[in-house]
């Protein structure tokens, strides 16, 4: 595992998880009254992605897009690992590398839908 | 004299304290809330370490069944550690015989549960012995796991289903602080009206209501039109808060001491006093046996009419 990862490499893991988001019709489902943005973006190199829920539908757009309900801030190695499922998000948000800001409720829904796409 | 201390993560306003023979044997039965603060928790849990007969734990659970799998909340975890030499339990170990002789005594003795009634359990993950029970008993269950702890708008349908997502989730979501899944301190002292609003179809639908009541209880709707109430900690101003909002029956899984039914860890503190053995030798066994010498059947309380709110007739 490198310790800097490229903004294509996030890139990739994120179209990994969106792609896995969408093939799963009980969670579009579960998910068509949260319509949320959610910025995602590096600490270490200069990589900001968007991720839209609207009507159960997952979309990822690169930078900025308008107002962000939620903003996901790690490490580009990080990010690149946990959005391609390689790791989950609850021992880096506990231990500080992986930062959510957001409504609580929010955050554990994000948390919630990262489990069912990737948790075993 | 045995004394045991129930150590809760919830609010100190609910603490209560009685003295009652149970077996013939004298207690003095104790429940010390510490609003949520998990330090003052393990302090106090030090501080009664060596000094109680047995400990319970509340507002918290330290183990969760799925069928033979058990995950360890981490938050938990760290109050069980914190005692070192006194029994400390947290409710589980007879959480599954106890709540599965209820509901069978319920489908099998009273017209509470026919096959066929609608359910609503507001969280199964804590309480898996129940939800296969009222499965076994033919109910038409609604798991609100996801819809009460995530804000998810998803019924779980079935325990295949819930056992799956238990599987799936519950290995990362044990290592979360608790109070980011479940009401702990204050929060248990209030009702969000919002929610209350949003998830009032899930209540309305059901005719029995089913599980943790600190969970009913804060998303409880304004209005209810007669639903059952199966659940237990209910306190005197509970019952009077169920009566008013229109429930029609509360079952406790719990005895009631002087007026108010403890949580399950309260009586399996009480049930590993009452074995005078170690810890790790007692079984569900042991639990199904004592239950059976108490003669235990559920406390069903009418809630329709003049009754008195400590819940005798």
């Amino acid at each position: 595992m490198t310790k800097v990862a490229s903004h294509d490499e996030i890139s990739k893991s994120l179209k990994s998880f969106v792609e896995g988001y969408n093939r799963n019709a009980q969670l579009k489902a579960m998910n068509r009254d949260w319509n949320r943005t959610v910025l995602v973006q590096a600490t270490d190199i200069s990589s900001q992605h968007t991720l839209v829920l609207r009507d159960g539908e997952l979309t990822l757009l690169e930078g900025t897009a308008g107002e962000a309900d939620l903003t996901v801030t790690a490490g580009s190695d990080l990010l690149r690992d946990l959005f391609s499922g390689e790791i989950t998000p609850t021992e880096p948000y506990l231990d500080g590398r992986l930062k959510v800001l957001g409504r609580e409720e929010d955050i554990i829904r994000l948390d919630f839908i990262s489990l069912m796409i990737w948790g075993e | 004299m045995k004394r045991v201390v129930s150590v809760s993560l919830g609010s100190s306003r609910r603490d209560h304290e009685v003295r009652t023979e149970v077996l013939g044997v004298p207690f003095e039965i104790k429940r010390v809330g510490t609003d949520g603060d998990l330090e003052r928790a393990v302090a106090l849990l030090q501080e009664l370490d060596g000094r109680v007969d047995a400990i319970g734990l509340g507002g918290i659970d330290v183990f969760l069944y799925v069928d033979e799998h058990r995950y360890v909340v981490r938050d938990g975890e760290r109050l069980l550690t914190a005692v070192r030499r006194t029994p400390v339990v947290d409710g589980s170990g007879l959480k599954n015989t106890l709540e599965r002789e209820v509901v069978h005594y319920l489908a099998a003795h009273t017209d509470l549960l026919p096959p066929g009634t609608k359910v609503l359990m507001v969280s199964a993950a804590d309480r898996f012995g129940m939800a296969r029970a009222l499965s076994e008993v033919g109910c038409d269950l609604i798991f609100g796991d996801l819809i009460f702890a995530a804000g998810i708008p998803h019924a779980i349908r079935s325990v295949e289903e819930l056992r799956r997502l238990a599987h799936r989730l519950l290995p990362e979501l044990v290592k979360l602080p608790f109070h980011l899944l479940y009401p702990t301190g204050k929060k248990q002292e209030e009702i969000d009206s919002e929610k209350a609003a949003k998830f009032e179809p899930y209540y309305r639908e059901a005719r029995v209501i089913a599980g943790d009541f600190h969970l009913i209880r804060r998303y409880l709707p304004e209005r209810l039109d007669g639903q059952v109430i199966l659940t237990n900690t209910t306190t005197p101003e509970d019952v009077a808060l169920l009566r008013a909002r229109g429930a029609g029956h509360l079952v406790t899984t719990t005895p009631v001491f002087g007026g108010r039914t403890f949580g399950t860890n309260v009586l399996e503190a009480v049930f590993v006093a009452l074995l005078s053995k170690p810890l790790h030798e007692v079984t569900p066994t042991d639990y199904l046996t004592l239950l059976h010498r108490l003669q235990f059947k559920p406390h069903i309380l009418p809630l329709a009419g003049d009754i008195d709110e400590s819940g005798q007739p």
